[in-house]
């Protein structure tokens, strides 16, 4: 998580070099945009890969992201960093994407899995036992805490699933993930925790 | 504050998003409340659990390759459309200095135009040096365009390119002999002859000229055979600097498994430097391909035993 942290923020913040591509690319440059986009496609990749869950998508929304920033580069006026403005992108997009599959409108109830699944295991349980386990079966708990997550994180609202995936695993501070979301740190604070305590109810008690 | 408002606290402070005064302010309150205290527990217990979700960090192998492929083509299509657009007569971005250079071109455009005329006495009514009489035998017009018609005389004026059949022996050595084979790469509708015209080239592939096209056959040929017959005449430049700026761009964006594992192949003895090492580690980090991957790890671990 700390890597990730300090990877989001040097991204953020590495303003002098890239200020310089991002000029070059104004000016119709190829290969510095190529450069800016080397910087980032696997946050962006990422992201759009976990807010949607399946290969296709993430490739169109990333796909999209980028040909977006290539249209209007020349309207970005380094009033963000270049990171808040390719997420604010990526993130409508992502957020575009998921309107239309119209799958994560309905808010699924605090308790409906832990009371339908008597028998699953707490988080927790199946955690503790992977550490028994030489490396390939725990990849393989691992696995299966994984997609007991990326399941959970479909009980999430649209705002929800953003946030918690902007901080939890993209590392994004949550004041930026305000600015991304052309909203306040404040709001951003409130959809965090939400969807934690939503989390936390989806996975059982830890 | 309620114990409600604490648990939203007891979430920000594991994300370390509180503010040295809230940060105090719960911790006050964590030390004489039993059940945050135990809240607060369960939250971290949740955080490590969740940070021991080994598939949150990562993408699939060969994803973000391919992504990087499809948004390379669509930049290349996008560029390809807008190329006419960049050039001065078409361009639509009007600024000043922009301005300034047309209006010179133009200026310097219809001064010549002048001189000309003026050393020619007589001009012809259009301005066309090559005016004919009739078409040549065999000969195609194509672009053809009505300039003016009279009534009186029935007479009708037009202009239009004339593309006639061609056969042509020359040595590789001679300058027409060229153009035409750097023509047959780069404008030739058929494979068979990019090919040919590749396969004569990669004999002088030394020559700075001919290595260019061969580059660009290499990056932009839709056809497989003539990406491959492209590759073999640069292989033996592979430790120029042009040569293997393009194999690395043909390692990271050529569809083709056959390509890509020959070029990682050729960079392979090339590969002196631990910043060149990484760089093709980087570039085939994610590819489909296990041959062009592990090579890609290997060079790192070669270049380490050189040293």
């Amino acid at each position: 998580m700390e890597a990730v942290l300090g990877r989001a923020e040097q991204a953020a913040y590495d303003s002098d070099e890239e200020k310089l591509l991002i000029e070059q690319a104004q000016n119709g440059s190829r290969e510095a945009f190529e450069e800016l986009v080397r910087k980032h496609d696997r946050d962006i990749l990422r992201l759009a890969f976990h807010m949607l869950g399946n290969r296709e998508e993430a490739r169109e929304v990333f796909q999209e992201t980028f040909l977006k920033a290539y249209r209007s580069l020349s309207r970005f006026r380094f009033e963000s960093s270049f990171y808040t403005w390719i997420y604010r992108i990526a993130t409508n997009v992502s957020l575009d994407h998921l309107r239309k599959r119209q799958t994560l409108k309905e808010e699924i109830s605090y308790e409906s899995d832990t009371e339908s699944n008597p028998d699953r295991p707490a988080l927790k349980d199946t955690l503790a036992a992977t550490t028994y386990y030489s490396n390939p079966e725990r990849r393989l708990y691992g696995k299966e805490v994984g997609e007991r997550i990326q399941e959970a994180l479909k009980s999430l609202s649209e705002k929800e699933r953003l946030v918690f995936e902007l901080r939890h695993y993209q590392g994004l501070r949550l004041r930026m993930i305000g600015e991304i979301m052309g909203s306040t740190e404040e709001t951003a604070k409130n959809y965090l925790f939400r969807a934690t305590q939503k989390l936390r109810a989806q996975l059982g008690k830890v | 504050m309620s114990c409600q408002e604490y648990q939203r606290q007891i979430v920000l402070s594991l994300y370390e998003e509180l503010q040295e005064g809230e940060r105090s302010g719960l911790d006050t309150h964590l030390r004489e409340c039993t059940g945050c205290r135990q809240a607060y527990k369960e939250h971290q217990e949740f955080s490590s659990a969740l940070a021991e979700d080994e598939t949150a960090w990562e993408l699939p192998a060969d994803l973000l390759v391919e992504s990087r492929r499809a948004l390379a083509n669509e930049l290349d299509n996008i560029e390809r459309k807008r190329s006419w657009w960049r050039m001065p007569a078409f361009s639509v971005v009007f600024t000043p200095m922009r301005l300034l250079e047309s209006a010179t071109l133009i200026a310097l455009g219809l001064a010549f135009g002048v001189f000309i005329s003026n050393q020619q006495g007589a001009p012809t009514p259009t301005g066309i040096d090559a005016t004919i009489a009739s078409v040549p035998q065999n000969g195609r017009v194509s672009n053809v365009r009505i300039v003016s018609t009279d009534a009186s005389t029935a007479t009708v004026e037009f202009t239009g390119d004339v593309v006639q059949p061609l056969r042509f022996t020359g040595r590789l050595e001679d300058d027409t002999t060229r153009q035409l084979l750097f023509s047959a790469v780069q404008d030739s509708m058929n494979p068979g002859s990019r090919m040919q015209a590749v396969e004569v080239l990669a004999r002088k592939s030394s020559e700075p000229s001919v290595k260019e096209v061969l580059i660009h056959a290499l990056l932009n040929d839709e056809n497989l055979s003539v990406r491959l017959k492209a590759f073999e005449g640069l292989k033996p430049f592979a430790g120029d600097e042009d040569v293997r700026t393009a194999f690395m761009e043909a390692l990271m964006k050529d569809p083709n498994d056959g390509v890509r594992v020959a070029v990682v192949d050729a960079l392979a003895p090339f590969t002196k430097s631990e910043a060149m090492a990484n760089s093709i580690e980087a570039v085939t980090r994610y590819d489909e391909n296990n041959y062009v991957r592990l090579k890609g790890q290997g060079l790192i671990h070669m270049v380490g035993a050189q040293r």
